[in-house]
C-alpha cells in the first residue's frame, strides 16, 4: 500500500475506532465530575455490546439494539451507584466487581447466544448515511463521510455533553457537587439524586459505546471484547482533564492508536504492535506523574459523601 | 427597639436525641424582627443542632417552630430556604473552583431554565456589593478569594435569597478584632432592615457587642434569656458553665537566672498554599516560663509550632533546643513534647488502642520492643501507669481511642507527650472542644510543668486564657512578632491592636536575654 | 480510674463475628442469586452445586485442583491485604504477574550452573522483584508525589500485558520460535516447582502462599514493620509526628505488595502453565482483589476467601460436565459475592461511623453535627 492511501485507511479506521471510546467518554466523566469513581465503565461497555448483539439479532432495528445496550449499562451503572452511593461502599472496589461480574455474565451466556443463532450470523450493522457524492470526496470522503451513522453520533455527543455541562444549571450543579458536596447540600439541592444521575449517566453512554463496538463494523461478539477500552475512557479522563471536547480528542489520540496498532504488521512497520497498545496508558501515567501538565480532578472523586458528617 | 416588633421566630419544646447524646433538651426561643439574638454557648451545648433543625437539616423528635406565627415543618435546607431562612455555616459552604457568582446562584431556581444565565444574577450581584461597599468581582474562583471575602460571599448568598431570618454560626472565628467590629456593625444593619438574626457564639464579649437578647444554652438545655446591655460578663459566663468562673490570673514563681531552651532566629516559612508564613520570625523561650502566643487563626501560629517540631521545613533561618539545632521530626521525648492543634488529626490514630496512642513515638523501641518483637504485655503496664497517673477515663488501655470522650483523648496525647519530661513543651489550642473539666486539667498540667522547670509554649486563640496563663505574651500577625508584653497586667486593647498588625511605638526587643 | 487492666473482650467479639459473618451471608447470597441463572438455563441448582462440590473436594486430585487454583489468588490476595493494610490500594496485581512471571521465566528458562534449589530460588527472587519493579512507578509517586495509585496501577496493568506479550513474540530472546501460539520455551526442569502430590498439578506455591500469609499476620502484629504499616494506612499525619518516615513506609509496602503479585504470576508460571504464555492469566490480577477484599485485609481470611474461589473454579468444570452450566458461572457468583459483601458490609461500617461521629463531635468544636 502507498503511503496517501495507508494514511487515509488510517485515519478512517482512527475515526471508526474512536467513536465507541468518545461515546463512553462523553457521558462517562459525568461519574467522576460528581466524585464517584467509576471503574465498572469496562463491564458496562462489554454487557452493552453483548446486548446490542442479541437485540440486533432479534429485532434486527438498529434503535431498539442502541437503546437496549443503552439500558444494560445504565442498570449495572444503577448497580453502581447504589454501592457507592447509597450503600458508601468503596468505589474502585464496586467498579472491579461490576466488571468481573460482566465479564463472567457474558462468557456464560456467550454460547448460548450463538447457540440460538446457529449460523453465527453477524447482526444488522449501523448504516452508513452520508449520500454517496460525500463519500465520494477526496480524503476527507472515506475518513468522515464514509462511516456509520452510530460515528457522527460520538462526534456530537461530546458537544452536547458539555453544552449539559457549562451552559445549563443542572451542569453546575454536578460540576459543584464533586467538589463540595455540603455546599451543594446546603443550597438546597439532592446530593445523592445528582451523584445518582452522574453514575447513571456513564452507564448508558459506556452502552451506548458498546454498541458502537458491535455494530459499527463487526456484527459479533466475541469474550472480552471490549479489552480495556474502558479503562481507556478513565484514561482520557485524565488526559483531558474532565472537559468533554478534550476528553474526546484523547479518545481520537488514543483511537489513533488503536488503528496503528492493528495495521502495524500491513504497514510493514518496524515496531511491534504492542507498542501501540501500550501507548494510550503509558501517555496516561505521564500525564499524572506530572509530566504533561497538571491533572486536576474533582476533589471528592473516590471520598463517599456522608450526610452528618461536614 | 422600642415599637412592638413581630416575633419572626419562636422555636417551641425542641427536643433531639442523636445515639448516645441528648443535643436538645426541651429548648424554647424566640426572636423578633429588628432584633439579634445572640445565642451563647460552650462547644457541645446544642446550638448549632437546633439550627441545623431550624435550616432543615435535621429533624426534631419533638417540639414546634412558628414563623410569623403559623406552625411550620422544615424538612430541607430548601425549604428553609423558601421560609426566608438564611444560615452562614462556621465552615464555609462555597465551591472553590467555581466562580463568586456560580456560588451565589447555586440552587437557586433559573430564570430561563435549563440555561444556566449568569447575567440577571451579576447585576443584582454587583448592586448589593454597592450597596454593602464591598470590592467582589463576580467573576473570581473562590479559592482566590481572601477568608473575609468568602465570609461575605456566604451572606451574599443569604441576601439574594432574601433572606428575612438570617442564622450566624460564629462568624467572627476568621475575622480579626477589628475585622469583627465592621462586622457586627453590618449585622446591626441588616437588623435595622427588618430581619431577624440569631448570632450564634461561645465568645461572651460579642454578646455584649451585636446582641440585644441573649439566650444561654448549656448542656441542651436553656439556662435562661437575659438583656444583653445589662447582663455583666460574669453573670454569662456563669449562666454558661453553671458555676462561678475565675478568670483571674495564677501567680508565678520568681526565678533568678534564665536558662535559654529555645531559640529561633529568622525562621522563615511556607505555608500549605506555597505563600510566606513566618517571615524573619525570632523568638527565644527560656525554661520556667509559659509563653503565650496570641494572634488570629491563621497567622503562622500552626506553621510555627510545626516547624519546631520538625514537621514542616523552614525556607530559611534556624531553631534550637537547648543549643541542638532542629533538623526533622523532633522524636526525642526528653526534648520536646508537641500537642498538636488537632488531636484527632495529628495527635491520635483513633482506631489504635489507647495503649498504642500512649506509647505512639516509644512502642517499636526497647524496651518496648526487643530483637524486632513488640513485647505487648510491657507496653499495657506503661500505659496502665499514665493512665491512672493523668486520671485518663477509658474501659481499659486496649480499647480503641476513638471510644473516649474528647476530654479523656486530648488527656491522652498530653500523657504521652508529657512521659518523657521535655524541656520545651509546645501546646498548640490545646483546650479546644473540651469541656471546663478538663480545659481546667489542661491548664494544671501546664502549670504544672512550668513550675517544673519546662519551657511551654502556648499557643492559642482565646485571649483570655492566653492573659490568664502566660507569663510573658507576644502576638503573631502575618507570620511576624508584633511585640511583647508582660502577662502581669496585660492590656488587652494593646493585644488587640498587635493582633492586628498596628505596631506601637518600639515593641519590646524580643530575644534579649536579660 | 483504671479499672483492672483488661481485654475488652466482648467488642473484640463482636467485631470478630461481625466481620466473619458478612462474608459468609454474602456468599450465601450470592449462591441464591446464582442458582436463579442455574434455574433460567434448565438445570436443578442442587444438582448443580453438588457437582460443583465434588469438582472441588469431592477426590484427592479435585482438592489438588482447588489448591492450584487458589495459589495465585492468595499470593495476589495477600498483596492486594497488605496494600490495605497500609492505605494503598494496589490495583496493580494484573500487571505485576505478567511482570513476575516474565522474571521468573527468563531465569527458567536460561540454564544455571548451579543445583535445582538454586535455580528455583532464583527465579522465585526474580519473579518477586519482576513484580516489585512493576509496583515502582505507582509507588514511588504515591509516595513522593501524592499521586493516586489507582489509575497509574491500572494503566501499568495494561502496558504489563503488552510488554509480557511482547516478550512472547518473535523475535524476542524470551519467545519459542515457531511456536504455534506466542510462548517462551518451556521452563527447565529444574527451575520448576516442585509438586506436592504426585499425579497432579498442585504446586508449592501454595504452601508458599500459606506461609507468607502466617509470616504477614504475625509480623503487622507484632513487629514495628507491622507497626508502622498500620499507622500508615490509619493515619499518616499522626504516623509523621510520631517519627515514622510514612514516604518509605509506603515505598515499601507498595514495592512489597506488588514482589507478592509478581510472586503469583511466578507460581502460574514455573508451577502451573510451565512456560510464559501471551495472556496467559485471565484477569487473576482482579480476582485478588476480590479475595483481599473479603477477607477485610486480614492475612489469615485470605487464606479462607483464596481457597473459596480456588473451589469455585475448580468446581466449574464438573459442574458443566454435571449440568451443562458452562464455567464461567464460577465468576459470575465470585462477582455477586463480592457485590453483597460490599453492599452489606457498608451497612455496618456506616453505623459504627454514625456512632462514632456523634460521639466525638458533641464534644468537640462544631463541625456541624450535633451541638
Amino acid at each position: 500500500m502507498d503511503l496517501p492511501n495507508m494514511v487515509l485507511d488510517w485515519l478512517a479506521a482512527t475515526i471508526r475506532l474512536s467513536a465507541p471510546l468518545m461515546l463512553a467518554g462523553a457521558g462517562g466523566l459525568f461519574t467522576e465530575r460528581t466524585g464517584i469513581f467509576n471503574i465498572g465503565i469496562e463491564g458496562m461497555m462489554l454487557c452493552g455490546t453483548m446486548a446490542a448483539v442479541a437485540a440486533s439479532l432479534a429485532t434486527g432495528n438498529l434503535l431498539i439494539a442502541t437503546l437496549f445496550a443503552m439500558f444494560v449499562g445504565g442498570l449495572l451503572a444503577l448497580v453502581h451507584a447504589y454501592l457507592t452511593v447509597t450503600r458508601r461502599a468503596d468505589q474502585i472496589v464496586a467498579g472491579a466487581a461490576i466488571n468481573l461480574f460482566a465479564l463472567g455474565i457474558t462468557n456464560l451466556l456467550n454460547t448460548p447466544l450463538y447457540r440460538a443463532y446457529e449460523y453465527r450470523p453477524r447482526a444488522p450493522l449501523y448504516p452508513v448515511l452520508a449520500p454517496e457524492a460525500l463519500q465520494e470526496l477526496p480524503f476527507i470522503g472515506p475518513i468522515l463521510f464514509d462511516q456509520p451513522v452510530i460515528v457522527w453520533v460520538a462526534f456530537i455527543l461530546p458537544f452536547v455533553a458539555a453544552w449539559f455541562l457549562y451552559r445549563t444549571t443542572w451542569g453546575l450543579n454536578i460540576r459543584a457537587v464533586g467538589d463540595h458536596p455540603h455546599a451543594v447540600a446546603t443550597a438546597g439541592l439532592s446530593v445523592f439524586r445528582l451523584k445518582y444521575a452522574g453514575v447513571i449517566i456513564s452507564g448508558l453512554s459506556a452502552g451506548l459505546g458498546g454498541a458502537a463496538l458491535a455494530l459499527a463494523d463487526l456484527g459479533l461478539f466475541a469474550p472480552n471484547m471490549t479489552a480495556g477500552r474502558g479503562f481507556a475512557v478513565l484514561a482520557a479522563f485524565v488526559v483531558g482533564k474532565w472537559n468533554p471536547i478534550y476528553v474526546a480528542a484523547a479518545c481520537i489520540l488514543f483511537g489513533a492508536a488503536d488503528a496503528l496498532q492493528l495495521r502495524a504488521q500491513t504497514y510493514g512497520l518496524a515496531i511491534p504492535y504492542q507498542i501501540f497498545v501500550m501507548l494510550p496508558y503509558l501517555l496516561t501515567i505521564a500525564a499524572l506523574a506530572g509530566l504533561v501538565g497538571r491533572t486536576v480532578g474533582p476533589k471528592t472523586v473516590g471520598k463517599p459523601y456522608d450526610p452528618q458528617i461536614v | 427597639m422600642v415599637e412592638q416588633a413581630e416575633v419572626a421566630l419562636r422555636m417551641v419544646g425542641i427536643t433531639k436525641h442523636f445515639p448516645g447524646i441528648l443535643a436538645n433538651n426541651d429548648i424554647t426561643i424566640q426572636v423578633k424582627a429588628g432584633e439579634v439574638l445572640g445565642l451563647l454557648g460552650e462547644n457541645g451545648a446544642g446550638k448549632t443542632t437546633l439550627m441545623n433543625i431550624l435550616y432543615g437539616l435535621h429533624r426534631p423528635d419533638s417540639g414546634e417552630v412558628f414563623i410569623h406565627g403559623k406552625p411550620v415543618t422544615i424538612a430541607s435546607a430548601h425549604e428553609a430556604s423558601e421560609l426566608g431562612i438564611g444560615m452562614v455555616h462556621q465552615h464555609f459552604m462555597l465551591v472553590e473552583n467555581l466562580t463568586a457568582i456560580e456560588n451565589v446562584v447555586l440552587g437557586l431556581p433559573a430564570e430561563r431554565p435549563p440555561l444556566l444565565d449568569l447575567e440577571p444574577a451579576r447585576v443584582r450581584f454587583r448592586q448589593l456589593t454597592k450597596e454593602y461597599g464591598l470590592e467582589l468581582d463576580p467573576s473570581t474562583p473562590v479559592w482566590q478569594l481572601p477568608v473575609g471575602d468568602q465570609q461575605w460571599l456566604e451572606i451574599l448568598k443569604l441576601l439574594f435569597r432574601k433572606a428575612r431570618l438570617l442564622i450566624l454560626d460564629e462568624p467572627t472565628a476568621v475575622l480579626a478584632p477589628s475585622q469583627a467590629q465592621q462586622f457586627f456593625k453590618t449585622v446591626r444593619r441588616f437588623a435595622e432592615e427588618g430581619r431577624a438574626i440569631i448570632f450564634i457564639s461561645h465568645k461572651l464579649e460579642e454578646m455584649k457587642e451585636v446582641a440585644d437578647r441573649v439566650t444561654v444554652l448549656r448542656d441542651g438545655h436553656v439556662v435562661g434569656t437575659v438583656d444583653a446591655k445589662t447582663a455583666t460578663p460574669s453573670l454569662l459566663a456563669e449562666m454558661m458553665v453553671g458555676r462561678s468562673v475565675f478568670l483571674d490570673r495564677r501567680p508565678r514563681p520568681v526565678t533568678e537566672t534564665r536558662k535559654e531552651v529555645l531559640v529561633i532566629d529568622s525562621l522563615n516559612c511556607l505555608n500549605d498554599r506555597g505563600a510566606p508564613a513566618l517571615r524573619d520570625f525570632s523568638l527565644t523561650v527560656y525554661a520556667g516560663e509559659i509563653l503565650g502566643i496570641a494572634g488570629v487563626d491563621g497567622n503562622g501560629q500552626r506553621e510555627l509550632a510545626e516547624c519546631i517540631a520538625g514537621l514542616r521545613q523552614p525556607t530559611d533561618g534556624t531553631i534550637h533546643i537547648m543549643g541542638d539545632s532542629v533538623r526533622g521530626v523532633v522524636s526525642d521525648t526528653t526534648l520536646l513534647g508537641y500537642v498538636p492543634e488537632d488531636r484527632r488529626k495529628t495527635g491520635l490514630v483513633l482506631s489504635f488502642s489507647v495503649a498504642e496512642n500512649l506509647l505512639l513515638k516509644t512502642c517499636i523501641y526497647p524496651p518496648y520492643t526487643r530483637r524486632g518483637v513488640m513485647q505487648w504485655p510491657t507496653i499495657r503496664r506503661h500505659a496502665d501507669e499514665l493512665i491512672g497517673e493523668y486520671d485518663i477515663r477509658t474501659p481499659g488501655s486496649m480499647i480503641p481511642t476513638r471510644y473516649l470522650s474528647g476530654g479523656n483523648q486530648q488527656k491522652v496525647v498530653v500523657a504521652r507527650e508529657l512521659s518523657g519530661g521535655p524541656v520545651l513543651l509546645v501546646t498548640s489550642q490545646p483546650t479546644r472542644g473540651l469541656d471546663l473539666g478538663a480545659v481546667e486539667a489542661v491548664h494544671k498540667v501546664l502549670l504544672r510543668e512550668r513550675n517544673r522547670g519546662c519551657a511551654v509554649i502556648f499557643i492559642s486563640t482565646e485571649l483570655p486564657e492566653v492573659l490568664a496563663l502566660s507569663d510573658r505574651i507576644v502576638v503573631a500577625y502575618k507570620g511576624q512578632i508584633m511585640g511583647e508584653i508582660d502577662g502581669e497586667g496585660a492590656d488587652v486593647n494593646l493585644i488587640g491592636e498587635l493582633m492586628l498588625g498596628h505596631r506601637e511605638a518600639r515593641p519590646t526587643p524580643v530575644g534579649e536575654s536579660t | 480510674m483504671t479499672k483492672r487492666q483488661s481485654r475488652p473482650v466482648l467488642p473484640v467479639l463482636g467485631e470478630l463475628i461481625l466481620s466473619g459473618g458478612r462474608p459468609v451471608l454474602a456468599i450465601l447470597a450470592s449462591l441464591v442469586v446464582s442458582s436463579l441463572l442455574i434455574l433460567a438455563s434448565g438445570a436443578n441448582p442442587f444438582r448443580a452445586y453438588a457437582a460443583m462440590l465434588d469438582g472441588a473436594v469431592g477426590s484427592a486430585a479435585a482438592l489438588a485442583n482447588t489448591g492450584v487454583r487458589a495459589a495465585p489468588l492468595l499470593l495476589g490476595g495477600l498483596g492486594v491485604a497488605l496494600g490495605f493494610k497500609a492505605g494503598l490500594l494496589n490495583v496493580g496485581v494484573e500487571g505485576q504477574i505478567y511482570a513476575g512471571g516474565a522474571a521468573a521465566a527468563a531465569i527458567g528458562i536460561t540454564p544455571l550452573p548451579v543445583p535445582a534449589w538454586l535455580h528455583i530460588f532464583l527465579a522465585i527472587v526474580a519473579g518477586f522483584l519482576g513484580g516489585a519493579l512493576w509496583g515502582l512507578i505507582p509507588a514511588y509517586l504515591k509516595a513522593f508525589r501524592g499521586v493516586s495509585e489507582i489509575v497509574i496501577s491500572l494503566m501499568m496493568n495494561y502496558v504489563g500485558i503488552q510488554f509480557a506479550s511482547l516478550l512472547v513474540h518473535e523475535p524476542s530472546p524470551l519467545a519459542l520460535e515457531g511456536a504455534f501460539y506466542p510462548q517462551s520455551p518451556l521452563i527447565l526442569s529444574s527451575a520448576r516447582l516442585p509438586i506436592l502430590i504426585r499425579g497432579t498439578s498442585l504446586h508449592a506455591g501454595l504452601p508458599l502462599g500459606l506461609l507468607i500469609a502466617v509470616i504477614l499476620h504475625l509480623a503487622l502484629r507484632y513487629t514495628p514493620f507491622g507497626f508502622r504499616t498500620r499507622i500508615t494506612g490509619e493515619n499518616p499525619e499522626a504516623g509523621r509526628y510520631a517519627g515514622v518516615n510514612i514516604r518509605a513506609q509506603i515505598m515499601l509496602v507498595f514495592l512489597l505488595s506488588a514482589g507478592l503479585g509478581g510472586l503469583a504470576g511466578t507460581g502460574e508460571v514455573l508451577g502451573l502453565k510451565l512456560a510464559l504464555y501471551d495472556y496467559f492469566s485471565g484477569g487473576l490480577g482482579y480476582d485478588g482483589i476480590a479475595v483481599a477484599l473479603m477477607a477485610n485485609g486480614n492475612p489469615l481470611a485470605v487464606i479462607l476467601t483464596a481457597l473459596f474461589f480456588g473451589l469455585l473454579r475448580a468446581g466449574a468444570g464438573k459442574m458443566q460436565v454435571a449440568v451443562g452450566i458452562e464455567t464461567p458461572i464460577a465468576q459470575v457468583i465470585q462477582a455477586l459475592a463480592v457485590l453483597f459483601v460490599i453492599a452489606i458490609g457498608f451497612a455496618e461500617q456506616v453505623r459504627i461511623t454514625r456512632r462514632e461521629g456523634t460521639e466525638m463531635v458533641a464534644e468537640e468544636a462544631p463541625a456541624h453535627g450535633p451541638s
